[in-house]
């Protein structure tokens, strides 16, 4: 069977399998769209001052097809440039992020010394908000790395943390059970902890890219190179007023959120399969 | 084996990722090549002269003292005032908030009684500036130097070469609307502010609008107006609004100030109690104050004070002009920029699109044949 056939019966399969789940999903945006309709309407009807600043779902609608050619004070750029701008940030970003926080946190979930001498330092450093390092980070990594390095920052702790609980959480019997049939100490780690890991691992991956996503708008906001991406747009079309721009900017950041993460899904699921874990 | 293989499969996904982000960066498309263009990056003014020397930017238009500053620090050297661009251009003006000049207060005091006494002593305030800076050997500029030392933080080299760049004024006449009626426009052809919200809001064009907006009625008023011996207001101090460190806006640092004046501050003898807000970052955040009702009069660039007027509905007028001119294009001090053509195909940095700054270089690169690109 050729590969669209192939995709075409999979996506058939999964419509068939989770059609209740699709189905609550859809009717949730609905309701979520038909609230925030009634809800501009009635400050348009009311002439209250809060009016501009809630466009109706149609006006961000408008927005969202227009910005594919025009995008109010920003010359020559379109959604589809920012885009590219912004993925080009996060997949970097999260990708120096998973190669670091990976072994890091393979590392420190197994020996107990890096865990006490990590730990502190990592919980001091979480809690900072990324905005707070970009001015920074912008001076130390120059303009384009920049912007990467505060996206690295959001997508690094979540993925280190849970990858240390994940080593932290082996079962105990499949190491011991190793151990008996006589498997030395790496062979431990690679054969029973790492492949325990996984889970683990695409947890913090999930979580980790929702917060590079987040992390875009403080990330983007001042002094980058590379071209303007979504974040700096959010701020943007927010301080020029050009709200229904500003809200079809943000969903635009949603969809790609939820898109990268339903990519690390599927990689995961895929996995799993070709390594009979499920 | 199979972990191998995991591993193999990481590392090979990793580095087609990021050998594909590098294609796309390296490969990526720039525009005709015949075609000029200078690039721009946003960041706030107080970044902007060390991003400058450790050449990330080529140039940055600021106002002072942000532009001075770097002067006196000799690392920059100025490329173009702007008042080469646009002479005499507006850049500050006073604005008042119009739910607080239409208050009543009781007791025959209303905000509009507020307001025109507010405009004498920024009348009063400005002259005292003029007359100090006309005589540099004077007690009067130590103690202007002193206050604008003060509210930049910066030293008072750095002051007194910015007070050289800055004009300082309160009139409006018909070039100071017709800059204004540019700046919309200007707003107008990026889509920052459309031709639809203008109707909405009952003005044909920008040139209707700008005659609505600017009302010099107060400043005719307020020349009548005579100090009184007692405060008319004790109890609902006059919120003002004004940016942090902008020397553009010295006037009300001047009136706000007591023991320059023996004991009373000039707004004070005009019977004012005047409560000086915590500064904002930029005119964005003051009409966000002015919108949400924070602010009673403020001191804002004129820029950002249109734009928030058309698209966010905020309810203010601009009754007098701060300052005119007093910003910079500045380059490194060694390089080889001696001329806007030379800026092609480099970075320069700007406070944001909306900024009076950013409008005047794209003014004078487009003057140039020179498209001005976010890069």
């Amino acid at each position: 069977m050729s590969l669209t056939a192939n995709t075409l019966v999979g996506l058939r399969k999964l419509v068939a399998s989770r059609w209740r789940e699709l189905a609550l999903g859809t009717l949730s945006i609905v309701l979520f769209v038909c609230a925030w309709y009634v809800a501009s309407w009635y400050l348009q009807e009311t002439s209250s001052g809060l009016t501009p600043y809630v466009p109706s779902p149609r006006a961000v609608g408008e927005a969202l097809w227009k910005s594919g050619s025009f995008l109010p004070g920003l010359d020559r750029y379109t959604m589809w440039d920012l885009m590219e701008s912004s993925l080009t940030r996060v997949v970097l970003g999260f990708f120096v992020a998973l190669v670091l926080a990976f072994p890091l946190g393979m590392f420190m979930g197994s020996s107990r010394i890096a865990e006490h001498m990590g730990k502190p330092l990592v919980e001091m450093f979480r809690p900072i908000p990324p905005l707070a390092w970009v001015p920074v980070f912008l001076l130390a990594f120059r303009a384009f790395w920049g912007p990467v390095a505060i996206v690295f920052l959001g997508a690094f702790f979540p993925i280190l943390l849970n990858v240390m609980f994940g080593v932290k959480n082996v079962d105990p019997t499949l190491v011991d059970a190793a151990r008996t049939l006589g498997a030395k100490k790496g062979n431990i780690f690679v054969k029973v902890v790492v492949p325990s890991v996984v889970p683990y691992l695409m947890t913090g991956v999930k979580i980790g890219l929702g917060v590079a996503w987040m992390c875009i708008v403080a990330a983007e906001y001042t002094g980058l190179s590379g071209g303007a991406g979504l974040g700096y747009y959010v701020m943007l079309s927010g301080t020029g007023s050009q709200y229904s721009y500003m809200y079809a900017t943000m969903i635009v950041i949603g969809v790609l959120s939820i898109l990268t993460a339903g990519v690390a899904g599927l990689l995961e699921q895929r996995f799993y399969k070709w390594s009979g874990m499920k | 084996m199979q972990t191998q293989q995991i591993v193999l499969a990481v590392v090979v996904a990793a580095i087609l990722v990021v050998a594909g982000v590098a294609a796309v960066i390296l490969l990526r498309e720039e525009g005709p090549a015949e075609e000029k263009i200078v690039y721009y990056t946003t960041m706030a003014p107080s970044l902007m002269d060390s991003w400058l020397a450790e050449n990330q930017t080529s140039a940055y238009i600021a106002w002072e003292p942000y532009a001075s500053s770097s002067v006196v620090a000799g690392t920059g050297r100025v490329l173009m005032y702007s008042s080469e661009i646009m002479p005499q251009h507006p850049c500050c003006v006073v604005l008042a908030y119009d739910p607080f000049v239409e208050e009543d207060l009781g007791g025959g005091v209303t905000g509009q009684v507020l307001t025109l006494r507010f405009l004498k002593a920024h009348i009063d305030a400005t002259e005292w500036v003029l007359d100090a800076l006309a005589d540099k050997d004077g007690a009067n500029y130590t103690l202007l130097v002193d206050m604008a030392v003060q509210f930049t933080q910066r030293s008072s080299a750095v002051v007194e070469e910015a007070f050289d760049h800055v004009t300082y004024g309160y009139q409006m006449d018909a070039e100071f609307n017709d800059a204004l009626e540019q700046f919309t426009q200007m707003y107008v052809d990026s889509g920052l502010v459309t031709n639809e919200s203008l109707v909405n809001l009952g003005y044909a064009n920008a040139s209707v609008f700008v005659d609505d907006y600017v009302d010099e009625s107060y400043l005719v008023a307020a020349e009548a107006i005579a100090p009184s011996p007692t405060i008319l207001n004790p109890s609902d101090p006059i919120r003002l609004g004004y940016l942090a460190g902008d020397l553009h806006q010295i006037a009300q640092v001047v009136a706000l100030n007591e023991s320059a004046f023996g004991g009373t501050s000039i707004f004070e003898d005009y019977g004012l109690n005047v409560d000086a807000l915590d500064p904002f970052l930029n005119g964005n955040a003051e009409m966000l104050g002015f919108k949400m009702g924070q602010v009673d009069i403020g001191y804002l660039g004129a820029p950002p004070a249109i734009n928030k007027r058309v698209n966010d509905l905020t309810d203010t007028t601009i009754v007098a002009q701060a300052n005119s001119e007093g910003s910079s294009l500045i380059v490194s001090v060694n390089s080889d920029v001696n001329s806007l053509e030379d800026l092609v195909g480099e970075t320069v940095s700007t406070p944001g699109e909306l900024s009076i700054q950013h409008l005047l270089l794209k003014i004078a690169l487009n003057r140039e044949g020179i498209a001005f690109v976010k890069g």
